[in-house]
């Protein structure tokens, strides 16, 4: 069987350097040649990545060792995000990367908190999560146990130092025998049916392939379906800080008068920044401070034999911190439908499909967190509920508006508890509940609710300190 | 505390008696009352049924015991569906209940196992999987739960007798409560505010009001066609059968642990055989046989003697365009119609029940009990895509065959598809990937059955299956063949382990037919 074998990525951020060990483990058996053009201006706008959960899976795929990631990279842990001011000053809650309770029969327990809140009583998802308490109090230790106990009811991503994540993937992939070339494309040779058969290097070298994987944002594409009426920030601005010794295992997101600011532990910093809407602060804008974005995605990702990962497929504020999981979802898809040496038509078709579909969904879940709930007051917080929604989020908020339930489709990477998370602490009250699950809730009584919450709290009060526990990780084996 | 719910089934074939009994389970009492109206002067249409894996769900989820139910209905299990004559004459396949061996290096067993046919194996991909070889063998067995056991990797139905499943849901039923009234339905009564159903009206002039309607009715679709006009999407270019004609007959040879679906001159033919005797039927389109003609060639290729004259059915393959429209929801065939090809009627019926049951709510806050649209269009939206997927798995059964003797198969052959369901076939054609999806039926293993039984040969495997060393993946596959077919020898004769489970008690002659 003929299979491509020259692979170039265009790019030279984390995403390449990751598609790039990805394909040669997946393909080991074929010996891919695997190079990497590394084009300036390969970091990511943010100056940092946090990752869901996903994101150990992939580096388990391409064999990166945590202690090892962690000691080279300065990362921390992340158990969730917090969003504060979403819903006006004052207002908070938690997106934590975890369970809510335990499930009653095949009911979620958080449905025990809707029912709760139409009671008139509190129903915080975050009194019955280990992952957002112990977030809270800055505590971290890593899941233990069986399936059952509460010490494994979450799991946990991290914050990244991207420079030195970067340089870290590159390194491995170096040593992987990945071949990096630096430089900037000057032209583009195509074959006649419009396949890309030789970039052309300004330098005068020329990089030939069989499939070619971009992973910057191309500028100057006019393929998009842009997103910016839904979501209107256009620009990403960062600063180190010193770090924080009271540092906590948690992406914190905060609502500001044109868009939102991030601040995130590192071991060795404290990263902030701001996403924000250069019509709605004007003075950010007049000093042209930051990199602009561009909210939207490319109508096809993959076309003849380009294939378009990461930043180059999808341009999306980073509210749900699902980019590199975006770029991972890619790689997959990409490997699963890698393609033969012609008639790839079919492979591109359902790697566009299933990738559009993938997209749309991390755009709603993003979207709603602008739109679930009471809205923040400000110009700019009205102009991102001026448009109607897609009609996919339409029909999940008003679903769950009317009945509590929420329908997952295919490809969508938050589920059902991700959605409950944030719906119920923007402050969104269900109508209703579903008749089969109201009575099944009768069996719960409020004092085992209570019960978890003590418990809950006497766990993560005897978990160690986030850096403390890091350091204890950092530690030379005896 | 909120008001009960006012439930109104209308019509008491499998499908109204499977809402009764599903509601009468799940929702406690206090929180509804559940009534149902059937006429003891309107048949149902009753015959023989297949089911799929899924109703064993279905069973669990309201308590019905697995064993009585099938002594209760001369019931036979099921491992899966034999297609007979349908890419070519003469060609048989069977589409299991169950896995082709097991995913190796993160692929498909099939990749493996095309990419061995290279290397020179011939063994051909249904002696990877036990259900089917035990289907060829007549043999049958529980699953066992040990995950790890080649004996794990099947699930199995059940063909019945459907009016006796219809009559055992309803002592079911009615042992939790659910009124059953006998009359016939003379007229309907619209609110005049809003076209909600107010009440039905009985022949003896009863009336009998409700909150909710369930329009169980047939075909005629009684409420959700006759009385509110919903409207139908007609598949009949795709899937052109459009009457039937069935016929039971005495048993002749051994009972096969599968349903047989037999390709015919404009149609086809279905055998589902039960502990009592043979449910046969000849699913063709008018346009391509008379209706003489279809029931005297069904009657001559019976296996045994014919117990009754046929019985006709008409239908049309299609959607209602709401299942729940206002306060009433269509579930079986006044919902929609999909021919029997690959016995989905049943889980038609039982997907429309819970996805009612998930999505009705508790509106504790009404003096009058409301659907909220934005709920009873989710139900829709999930309705339709159930629908929409079994049609495209239907369609290709029709589409994909070589047959050139008779004009439907060549209209099948030629016609125009989905372009959801060109999609999927071109992808598998290609490098025999199947496209797979979070919710609606068949999984992998029935699109491989179907797509490899209809003779679309993929032109390339998945290259990651080559990660795999050639010799280790000869011995490999010998070492699966081995333990499937010891697995399937080892199993029970399949009426031999019938007669010790759930051995029906005779029927009375008068209930035969």
């Amino acid at each position: 069987m003929n299979i491509a074998s020259r692979v170039a990525i265009v790019g030279g951020d984390a995403v390449a350097w990751i598609a790039a060990l990805s394909l040669l483990k997946a393909f080991r058996h074929r010996k891919l040649e695997i190079t990497v053009l590394e084009t300036a201006g390969g970091d990511d706008p943010r100056g940092i990545r946090w990752t869901l959960p996903s994101q150990r899976g992939m580096h388990a795929l391409i064999g990166i060792d945590e202690t090892d990631l962690l000691r080279a990279t300065g990362a921390t842990y992340k158990l969730g995000t917090e969003y504060s001011g979403f819903q006006g000053e004052g207002s908070r809650y938690s997106h934590a990367h975890g369970d809510i309770g335990n499930d009653i029969g095949a009911a979620p327990f958080y449905k025990y908190l809707v029912r709760e809140i139409l009671a008139g009583r509190r129903g915080n998802p975050e009194d019955y999560s280990l992952a957002a308490v112990a977030a809270k109090l800055g505590r971290f230790a890593r899941p233990m146990g069986d399936d059952t106990a509460l010490t494994s009811s979450f799991t946990y991503g991290y914050h990244l130092d991207d420079h030195a994540y970067v340089a870290y993937l590159r390194s491995l992939a170096q040593r992987a025998g990945i071949a990096r070339i630096e430089g900037v494309v000057a032209g583009v040779d195509r074959a006649e049916d419009g396949r890309v058969r030789v970039l052309h290097l300004a330098d005068g070298q020329t990089l030939a392939a069989d499939v070619f994987i971009e992973t910057a944002e191309d500028t100057s594409a006019t393929d998009l379906c842009d997103w910016s009426a839904w979501l209107p920030c256009d620009r990403i601005v960062h600063a180190p800080m010193p770090a924080d010794a009271s540092s906590r295992p948690v992406t914190q997101i905060t609502a500001e008068n044109a868009g939102w600011s991030w601040r995130v532990p590192l071991a060795n910093a404290t990263a902030i920044g701001h996403v924000y809407c250069s019509a709605f602060d004007g003075q950010a804008a007049r000093e042209s401070q930051g990199t602009p974005l561009r909210n939207g995605r490319r109508r096809r990702f993959w076309e003849g034999n380009v294939v378009r990962l990461g930043a180059a497929a999808m341009q999306l504020e980073p509210l749900a911190g699902a980019d590199l999981h975006f770029a991972q979802l890619g790689i997959v898809n990409l490997i699963e439908l890698f393609p033969f040496d012609a008639g790839s038509e079919v492979e591109g078709a359902e790697y566009n499909r299933v990738m559009t579909e993938h997209a749309d969904a991390l755009r709603d879940f993003t979207i709603a967190h602008y739109r679930a709930g009471k809205p923040r007051d400000g110009e700019f917080w009205k102009a991102t509920r001026g448009t109607a929604l897609p009609d996919t989020l339409a029909h999940k908020l008003d679903l769950f508006a009317a009945s509590g339930r929420i329908d997952i489709r295919d490809h969508e990477t938050f589920e059902e508890l991700d959605w409950a998370w944030i719906l119920l602490g923007a402050g969104v009250v269900p109508q209703s509940l579903e008749l089969q699950i109201v009575s099944r809730l009768d069996a719960v009584k409020a004092d085992h609710a209570a019960a978890l919450n003590t418990q809950i709290h006497w766990l993560t009060s005897s978990m160690p300190r986030h850096l403390d526990y890091l350091q204890r990780q950092l530690a030379p084996r005896p | 505390m909120s008001k009960p719910l006012n439930i109104v089934i209308v019509g008491g074939g499998t499908a109204g008696w499977m809402t009764a009994a599903a509601f009468s389970s799940v929702f406690p009492a206090g929180r509804s009352r559940i009534r149902l109206i059937e006429s003891s002067e309107i048949g149902i249409v009753g015959v023989g049924e297949a089911t799929l894996p899924h109703i064993r769900f279905f069973n669990q989820r309201i308590g019905i015991d697995e064993r009585e139910l099938m002594a209760k209905t001369q019931a036979t299990f099921k491992l899966g569906i034999e297609f007979c004559d349908w890419a070519r004459l003469g060609d048989s396949y069977i589409h299991p209940f169950g896995a082709y061996g097991s995913r190796m290096a993160g692929v498909s067993f099939h990749h493996h196992w095309l990419r061995a046919q290279s290397l020179g194996e011939t063994a051909p991909l249904e002696s990877y999987s036990l259900p089917i070889v035990a289907s060829r063998l007549n043999r049958f067995a529980l699953p066992s739960d040990d995950a790890s056991s080649v004996k794990s990797t099947f699930g199995y139905a059940f063909q019945f007798d459907a009016s006796l499943y219809a009559a055992y849901l309803r002592g079911f039923a009615e042992q939790r409560g659910v009124e059953r009234t006998d009359g016939k339905i003379v007229d309907v009564q619209l609110r005049g505010t809003d076209g909600w159903i107010e009440s039905v009206k009985l022949a003896d002039g009863s009336i009998v009001s409700g909150d909710l309607f369930i329009d169980c009715s047939g075909f005629r679709g009684l409420l959700i066609e006759q009385a509110l006009k919903t409207g139908y999407d007609e598949w009949t270019k795709w899937l052109p059968c459009d009457r039937a004609a069935a016929v039971p007959c005495e048993n002749a040879g051994p009972l096969t642990p599968y349903t047989r679906a037999t390709a015919r001159e404009a149609g086809w033919q279905w055998r589902i055989p039960l502990q009592h005797r043979m449910g046969n039927g000849y699913v063709y389109s008018s346009g391509f046989i008379s209706d003489d003609e279809a029931a005297s060639k069904l009657m001559s290729r019976l296996d045994g003697k014919a117990l009754a004259d046929p019985r006709f059915l008409r239908f049309t393959a299609g959607r209602r365009r709401k299942t729940w429209n206002r306060n009433c929801v269509a579930i079986g065939l006044s919902g929609g119609f999909l021919e029997p090809l690959e016995s989905t009627s049943i889980y038609l019926i039982q997907i429309a029940i819970t996805s009612l049951i998930d999505y009705l709510t508790d509106e504790q806050a009404q003096a009058e009990p409301s659907f909220d649209p934005r709920t009873v269009d989710a139900f829709n939206r999930w309705i339709e895509m159930e629908y929409d997927r079994v049609r495209d798995f239907l369609i290709l059964h029709y589409h994909a065959t070589e047959r050139d003797d008779a004009p439907i198969w060549n209209y099948c052959r030629t016609m125009e598809i989905p372009d959801s369901l060109k999609h999927k076939m071109e992808l598998f054609r290609h490098r025999a990937r199947v496209v797979t999806y979070k919710d609606g039926l068949f999984l992998e293993p029935s699109w491989l059955a179907v797509y490899f039984g209809q003779r679309i040969i993929p032109r390339n495997y998945d290259p990651l299956a080559d990660a795999v060393d050639g010799a280790a993946l000869t011995r490999k596959l010998q070492q699966v063949r081995e333990q499937v077919n010891d697995a399937a020898v080892r199993m029970w004769d399949h009426s031999r382990f019938l007669n010790s489970y759930c051995p029906a008690a005779p029927l009375d002659k008068g209930m035969m037919s």
